[in-house]
């Protein structure tokens, strides 16, 4: 079926490439120029750099995520321009006389100041794309903004960006347009990963030293992503230094961080090493106690990555992360949790015009606990894999168009929980019946340069999972009890959802500084995480489409005004979007999702909507820069069996939301950045009684998060001191204070009988870090 | 499987030890609702029901008995007893004897409104001895008591402990056989509050339960333990939005005194 469609697809791009329609140019003879944008310095492939033709109107692009781009017009003689923010611009001239290939290498301009540099326009891509609802993290940046314990992590920072929240403090959890957690596309290389968070989600699994480019779709992804509902966060390692050989570093609080990267052969090929530990454990082993010193404590991090030039046509790619968690309590217990995931990408450029790609992608997620005392010794394990084949065309047939085709077939099985236990002890060795599914996609999209006012961008994702056997799955009544048992062999099909998923946007130019846009777009998910606890937790299960469980489906629309000031120095942008969500998941009071095979009995389903205004506004150029975002946001759901049926807020619904970030560089020794958070509290469940059973008050509750936590506000500051920077050498010191004045937050409120007068009930608030300090020693040579 | 839910508040505890602080909430007043809770186990009466109000948060703890209402237990071998009110709100049984095996239901009738609950009383599975055992921990050592008994072979057997020390009650455990079926159990009394010392007389009384006691119980457990996001009142086996729950329990128990 997959290769079929494969050949297919290969039918129709040589259709597509040598059909005339699509070149408004005919009866010219057309060339194509095409190439790679790199960064000079470290040869790394440059995404999103503007490619311009000044002759031409209209005549423009952008590289792709490859650093490749494409443009066809007729022959003449033309300056071609390069822009990118941080970069240096570039103008060239050529002649097209024939198919040319042009390839840029940008230099940065970090540390330049007083100088004009562009003398042509400044990006105004934010106007002009009609991709609305996207978010793009410059690293740069990133790493300037102080954050808990001076982990620079781009899971923390995409929180301070309209419609994406936090999920707790200091944690790096997040909403995005009041989807749940498990909503978001997390890709690392293409690779989801399953669980971003380390310890318990006050670290993310991303280290920012590997990584190169961070977008996030804000429910409005291109066709070329699918299977989340809210969001789509693409995560792309650096590809390593092709040119010379460095080896950074970075000596924090909490963590260690050492990267190599270098050419393999020079110019054509590089790797990239990077790894981070944490060593709270450290300080455990100090303690005489054995008790104490024999417990563990930490995770670590290892990106690696290896890209090979094969030649002008051909490049290969292999990447991998792997991290992991330990938790471990001397002579009790012991959690460990860790993501793998493995990339192999091919790119191949068929043509001046057509780009391919080809992925191979593998991921994993498994957690361990494991039990040990004289009567019980014995672990659970669980675990989610996947293997997934991608290939992916980009066509570039004129200006006015940018197609993008492709297929993605992904194969899931998911190990729900497996126990083993030793000869003797208190429990039986069990295993709960792996589940296995295959979610494929078709997918189809233009980015169309429709006139010199409007652009298009549209396109379809049609989606198909097939729940698989081998196992027996289970039917269920209203009450959640077993009403019949099917059986499936391996690899049959127990049941098929076909999902179409149309997207379109439209930017219409009002002028060169303002556009309006719209955009419609629709998201399924077919895997689901089934999660209870109040933080995130590395045991949360993950559980696919079934007999019972049917696709989530959302629905967005979405409306925004873009503007650009000051020569496009400041870029400000409001969206509306408003969404339907179907089949969303909530549990029964009581659920017992752990271990339990019939755990599709414990779920109820329904509907969800969710909509909002989002306001920024960004100072992207000068010695200070920085922007401020607000969010107006509610998010809703109505489940049978939940709130008596009446619809009410999810626990991530938050009224009112505002970040601002400031950076401003002092000179070529000093920057210096804030931020400062402010939002009304999360929905939440608080009691209105209570009354007496079992010895003991028990509290008595009316409504699903009925009550609001208190405002949350926070400022963190951080300065950056750059000693010394030399081609051979360069360190700098990073200094930061978390929630700088003190603000007790609540991370919960928590009710109790009252410690003092026990004929009382009191309510505790939990606070977490109160002005959290911190130094990072980080080097490069 | 009980050793999960305690992991991120370990974290928590850990980091967040000396942040906690008594803050005033504005909550919503709710009007009273009834609070019914009833037991029987196979050991000689009398048992007893006890009808209650909620009451506001704000209140004090003093949950207001409800008086002259009509309380029955009936079993499915055809006995029935019509409870005695001793004080206000306090019903208890007269003759009637609680016998393994059987389905009982609680009747009552106050103000205008029956509420009725059914629970089965479970075969006994007699609690066979305690056993100490010497546990790590990020503190240190610690004691736990192992209640042992021989779960018999199938699943669905489900079991609640109530731990005494000196004669005060410090928990409840609830085990169910999902895992552990036809074992002896070896599962600890996880009480991370109560340090164990030497001389301490320890006192377990172990129920045999129904499912439906289970949930009640489990549900109560994950509220009141903070460890659910979305707490909720606990699934009762009554009817009529009443609280509480209606145990029919075969129980046996045993004492042990830490060496």
């Amino acid at each position: 079926m997959n290769i079929s469609l494969l050949y297919s697809l290969r039918l129709s791009i040589c259709v597509l490439a040598s059909t005339p329609f699509l070149s408004p140019l005919s009866g010219q003879s057309n060339f194509t120029v095409s190439g790679t944008v790199i960064d000079k310095k470290t040869g790394e492939t440059i995404i999103g750099a503007i490619i311009r033709i000044q002759e031409v109107k209209n005549a423009g692009t952008v590289s792709n995520e490859y650093g490749f781009y494409s443009l066809t017009v007729a022959e003449g003689d033309y300056t071609m321009q390069i822009n990118l923010s941080g970069y240096k611009s570039i103008t060239r001239k050529i002649a097209l006389h024939g198919n040319l290939r042009e390839d840029f290498s940008l230099e940065d301009t970090t540390f330049v100041y007083d100088e004009v540099v562009i003398t042509g326009e400044r990006e105004d891509q934010n106007v002009s794309d009609p991709q609305m609802g996207t978010q793009k993290l410059d690293m740069k940046e990133a790493n300037k903004i102080p954050v808990l314990f001076g982990e620079k992590d781009i899971l923390k920072t995409i929180q301070l960006l309209p419609g994406i929240k936090s999920g707790g403090d200091g944690g790096s959890g997040f909403y995005v347009r009041g989807g749940s957690g498990d909503q978001n596309l997390i890709l690392l290389d293409e690779a989801p990963v399953y669980n971003a968070s380390h310890l318990l989600g006050f670290f993310s699994t991303f280290n920012s030293d590997a990584i190169k480019d961070v977008t996030v779709y804000k429910g409005n992804g291109p066709a070329q992503y699918g299977g989340r509902l809210a969001s789509v966060l693409d995560v792309k390692m650096n590809d390593g230094n092709n040119k010379r050989y460095h080896v950074g570093g970075g000596i924090g609080l909490i963590s260690s961080k050492l990267n190599v990267e270098g050419p393999i052969v020079k110019d054509k090929s590089s790797f990239i090493v990077t790894g981070r530990r944490t060593y709270a454990d450290m300080f455990l082993k100090l303690s005489p106690d054995s008790t104490i010193s024999n417990n563990t404590l930490f995770f670590y991090d290892l990106n690696a990555k290896l890209n090979y030039q094969l030649n002008d046509k051909n490049r290969i790619f292999v990447s991998g992360y792997f991290g992991r968690d330990k938790i471990g309590i001397a002579n009790a217990f012991g959690i460990e949790w860790g993501n793998a995931t493995g990339t192999f990408r091919w790119n191949h450029i068929l043509n001046d015009r057509l780009f391919t790609n080809t992925s191979l992608i593998f991921s994993n997620y498994d957690y361990k606990i494991s039990i040990t005392s004289p009567s019980a010794d014995f672990s659970i394990t669980s675990k989610i894999r996947d293997y997934n084949i991608k290939h992916e065309f980009q066509f570039f047939p004129n200006p006015a168009h940018s197609i993008r085709f492709g297929i993605n077939t992904i194969y899931h099985t998911v190990t729900p929980g497996q126990i083993k236990a030793s000869e003797g002890t208190a429990i039986n060795p069990i295993k709960l019946q792996d589940r296995f599914g295959l979610e494929s996609s078709v997918y189809f999209s233009d980015e169309w340069l429709a006139t010199s006012r409007l652009r298009i961008s549209y396109g379809a994702r049609m989606s198909m999972f097939n729940v698989l056997g081998e196992g027996d799955y289970f039917l269920f009544d209203d009450a959640g009890d077993v009403t019949d048992t099917l059986s499936f062999a391996s690899f049959e099909v127990a049941k098929t959802f076909f999902i179409p998923e149309p997207r379109v946007s439209f930017a219409f130019i009002l002028d060169s500084l303002s556009s309006v846009k719209a955009a419609y777009s629709r998201n399924s998910q077919n895997l689901h995480l089934l999660s209870n606890s109040t933080s995130s937790s590395p045991t949360d299960l993950w559980i696919m489409n079934s007999m019972t469980i049917k696709p989530e489906i959302a629905d967005q629309i979405s409306a925004g005004y873009f503007r650009n000031f000051m020569d496009n120095k400041i870029e400000f942008s409001f969206e509306l979007y408003y969404k339907v969500m179907q089949n969303q998941i909530d549990y029964r009071n009581g659920a017992n999702t752990q271990g339990n095979e019939l755990v599709e009995g414990e779920l109820l389903f329904g509907k969800g909507r969710a909509y909002g205004a989002e306001l920024f506004v960004k100072k992207k150029y000068g010695k200070f820069t920085g922007w401020i975002s607000y969010t107006l946001a509610r998010s809703e759901r109505n489940i049978e069996g939940i709130n008596d049926g009446r619809w009410y807020p999810v626990r991530q619904d938050r009224t009112h939301d505002i970040s601002i970030v400031a950076m401003y560089d002092l000179g070529e020794k000093w920057s210096l950045a804030a931020t400062w958070v402010y939002n009304t509290g999360n929905a939440v469940t608080f009691p209105s009684g209570k009354y007496y059973v079992d010895g003991n008050v028990q509290f008595l509750y009316t409504e699903r998060n009925g009550y609001r936590m208190p405002a949350y506000h926070r400022m963190d500051i951080g300065a950056t001191w750059q000693r010394k920077k030399t081609e051979k050498f360069e360190s700098s010191w990073n200094f930061s204070v978390y929630n700088v004045y003190a603000r007790e937050n609540a991370y919960a409120i928590i009710f109790r009988e009252s410690e003092t007068d026990p004929n009382q009930t009191e309510a505790v608030r939990i606070a977490l870090f109160k002005i959290i300090p911190s130094v990072t020693y980080n080097f490069r040579f | 499987m009980k050793l999960k839910k305690y992991l991120p508040f370990i974290f928590v505890a850990a980091l967040a030890a000396s942040c906690q602080e008594v803050i005033d909430v504005e909550l919503n007043d709710k009007d009273a609702a009834i609070v019914i809770e009833a037991n029987i186990t196979d050991q000689p009466g009398p048992y007893t029901v006890t009808v209650t109000r909620s009451v506001n948060f704000s209140d004090p703890n003093v949950f207001p008995g409800v008086s002259g209402a009509f309380v029955t237990m009936a079993d499915d071998a055809g006995n029935m007893d019509t409870l005695i009110e001793t004080s206000a709100g306090v019903y208890v049984s007269n003759s009637f004897q609680g016998v393994t095996g059987r389905t009982y239901t609680v009747r009552v009738v106050a103000d205008g409104v029956t509420y009725t609950a059914s629970s089965f009383m479970p075969t006994l599975i007699t609690l066979d001895s305690l056993v100490l055992e010497e546990s790590g921990g990020f503190g240190g050592s610690q004691y736990y008591i192992i209640p042992q008994w021989q779960d018999p072979v199938g699943t669905g057997n489900y079991y609640r402990c109530i731990e005494y020390v000196n004669g005060e009650r410090v928990g409840s455990f609830l085990y169910d056989d999902a895992f552990s079926d036809g074992l002896v159990n070896g599962q600890p009394l996880l009480n991370f509050e109560t340090q164990l010392e030497s001389g301490d007389t320890v006192r377990v009384v172990m129920q045999c339960i129904d499912p439906d006691v289970y949930l009640y119980f489990y549900s109560m457990d994950l509220t009141a333990n903070n460890s659910t996001a979305a707490p909720a009142n606990p699934e009762t086996n009554f009817d009529n939005d009443a609280l509480g729950y209606f145990n029919a329990c075969a129980v046996s128990e045993r004492t042990v005194v830490i060496p």
